[in-house]
């Protein structure tokens, strides 16, 4: 870049309502870090004492050391850990042996999420999640724990000073405009920093956040247990009941066990992820909340989103409720499983139709609709997916739907796509159909345009490559 | 094999190595499957063994006459802005790559193709699904092919 350096340096706000000074973590820290470890110790040496019976002074000694030991690790690290806010930067030390201090810089902040765990929540603790830009999400700022109250009051103070830092900067000569379909109307307001001395007063009110949807529990509920891990709830639970009925022998219920157990588990941690969940839209993108037990939180910005799916199980198609989707290119979310990260992030996990309307309009920046239709002679290919078998297309993405039992309608965005296939069967040779897919990052998501007139087929292969860098271009 | 249309492009094709590289692998399973399956069957009884054996290189000669149609059915074109890779006899595929998308290249080359002086170019891209593979390039063409692919995606680089 060659614009010159600016006379003055755009002179930084100062946070004033975050006091002063290094500040410690909440001393029940370290009972929280230990977490549900700590429970299981306890757990078990009570049952043990228990269970002897001797309520020997030394014995409850030697129980109360292992405990004070199980949490002497957590201590100490709270002991050498504090932070502070000065200068536009939160600094965090920590470590005894090998000090480790870290600087987030409070005008590049591109998310502060307050979350609890479990234990967090029963002691009325909170954890402060900060993700810089340009930083690996891995290494983000962490502050655990603080009380709840004042979690909340500190994340409010760092995101209006970090706007306050970046609506300073974007004025400035050599500042870049704020990008994303979603922040224009979002309010940057400097017009809370003091003009004069430029501090922002205590209190001053974060970034609204518009809330576009919540997902209500009872529906989420009857979702799941209408859904593919419900339904084999219930068979197993049938089987076993049909079992015991027909046969009259209760203990061979114990076989079944570990596939109770393994489906209870599955069912558990879909509704215990999926609780709750709050879409809102801010500056930054998408906020999506969720947890029931232990929250999660996480922004999805606009560029990351590389496919959008609209799901409809025939389950829930009396009810008329479908499922919102996105898959969105990153590392993955701490604290997630394998199995979790190969599903999507649910926007809706369950709502009705208009919900999801109202979701699309708010992510996607133009809606496209399948509309053409495959030729007849698909019938004697996919005589089920006939009906549902489309695609549609315009500047910014490529929409196709197909189904059998469950209708996927699936959005990729233009200028994600990584590379266009074309396939063709023996059986499509024969009726001279062939499909089209667009790859996109990762591994989840494929757009499928399948069973499409061979000339046509060809034209889109031809044609998307060129689309999509023309949508690469124009997004710069 | 129908015509497939050119479309106007230049495709290029393996070198005819390939097939050879192709058939030594067949006859080498073949030959294996063979005398795996003779030898089993030969304990029931030696007859039933040698039938045995006689029909697997029987279906390794029929599997050879299609070796020369999938071989013939790869090819490759290096267009302005992408590289196209098609491939496939029952299963037809083509696909499309824009070289910024690329995000590396490697050259492998088992024993067998080593031995015959060729190797296998991958692209890939941050789409795991993303296939393209040209097996039994000469080396030489494989390693100018790589380091022209490897000049156009860095000209052309978009990322994710």
């Amino acid at each position: 870049m060659t614009t010159p350096l600016p006379a003055d340096p755009p002179r930084m706000p100062v946070a004033e309502g975050v006091p002063a000074g290094w500040h410690r973590l909440h001393p029940l820290t370290p009972v929280v870090r230990a977490g549900s470890r700590l429970f299981a110790l306890v757990a078990v040496l009570a049952f043990i004492a228990l269970a002897n019976q001797r309520q020997d002074s030394s014995e409850i000694v030697t129980d109360l050391v292992v405990i004070a030991l199980a949490l002497s690790g957590g201590f100490i690290s709270w002991l050498v850990t504090r932070w502070q806010v000065a200068d536009g930067v939160l600094r965090i030390d920590t470590g005894l042996i090998r000090r480790d201090s870290r600087r987030f810089p409070l005008s590049q902040v591109q998310a502060i999420d307050v979350v609890q765990s479990g234990l967090a929540r029963i002691l009325g603790l909170a954890e402060l999640q900060l993700r810089v830009a340009g930083g690996d999400a891995s290494r983000g700022g962490r502050l655990a724990c603080l009380r709840r109250a004042d979690a909340e009051r500190l994340r409010a103070e760092l995101l209006a000073y970090s706007t306050a830092a970046r609506a300073v900067q974007a004025v400035s000569p050599g500042g870049g405009p704020v990008n994303g379909p979603i922040a224009p109307a979002e309010a940057l307001d400097p017009a809370t920093a003091d003009p004069g001395t430029g501090a922002i007063p205590a209190g001053a009110a974060a970034i609204p956040e518009r809330q576009l949807f919540r997902v209500r529990s009872g529906q989420l509920a009857v979702a799941i247990a209408l859904s593919r891990p419900g339904a084999i709830a219930f068979a197993v639970v049938a089987a076993v009941t049909a079992f015991v009925a027909v046969t009259g022998k209760t203990a061979a219920t114990a076989t079944f066990l570990p596939t109770a157990i393994g489906i209870a588990a599955t069912v558990w941690r879909w509704f215990n992820g999926e609780y709750g969940t709050t879409v809102s839209a801010s500056p930054d993108g998408l906020r999506l909340n969720s947890g029931l037990i232990q929250t999660t939180a996480e922004t999805i910005r606009p560029g990351r989103i590389q496919a959008i799916r609209l799901v409809e199980p025939v389950a829930w198609r009396p009810f008329g409720w479908c499922r919102l989707e996105v898959d969105v290119a990153g590392p993955r979310v701490r604290r997630e499983s394998r199995g979790e990260s190969g599903r999507l992030r649910a926007l809706i996990p369950v709502g009705s139709k208009a919900d999801a309307v109202q979701m699309l309009a708010a992510v996607l920046t133009s809606q496209p609709m399948p509309d053409k239709l495959v030729p007849r002679r698909v019938r004697f290919k996919a005589p089920l997916q006939y009906h549902f078998l489309a695609f549609g297309s315009d500047d910014n993405y490529v929409v196709s739907s197909d189904g059998r039992v469950t209708r996927t309608t699936t959005w990729i965005p233009l200028e994600k796509v990584q590379s266009v296939r074309w396939i063709q069967g023996p059986v499509q040779r024969l009726l001279g159909l062939s499909s089209v897919r667009l790859d996109v990052a990762g591994k989840r998501v494929t757009g499928a345009i399948e069973d499409r007139a061979d000339a046509e087929a060809r034209d889109l292969l031809m044609r998307l490559p060129d689309l999509a860098r023309a949508a690469r271009a124009r997004s710069g | 094999m129908s015509a497939e249309p050119d479309d106007g492009l230049n495709w290029q094709r393996p070198s005819p190595k390939l097939l050879r590289c192709r058939r030594i692998q067949v006859a080498l399973v073949t030959v294996l499957v063979a005398l795996a399956v003779g030898l089993a069957t030969a304990s029931a009884s030696s007859v039933a063994g040698a039938v045995s054996a006689v029909g697997v290189l029987v279906a390794g000669l029929v599997a050879e006459r299609f070796l020369a149609r999938r071989v013939a059915s790869w090819g490759f074109a290096e267009r302005n802005e992408d590289l196209m890779v098609r491939r496939g006899v029952m299963i037809r595929r083509q696909s499309v790559i824009p070289y910024g998308r690329m995000q590396y290249i490697d050259i492998t080359a088992g024993p067998l193709e080593r031995s015959l002086g060729l190797a296998t170019l991958r692209m890939h891209t941050a789409a795991a699904a993303s296939d393209a593979r040209i097996p039994g390039l000469d080396q030489a063409v494989a390693a100018k092919l790589r380091d022209q692919l490897a000049a156009l995606g860095e000209t052309q680089a978009a990322g994710l």
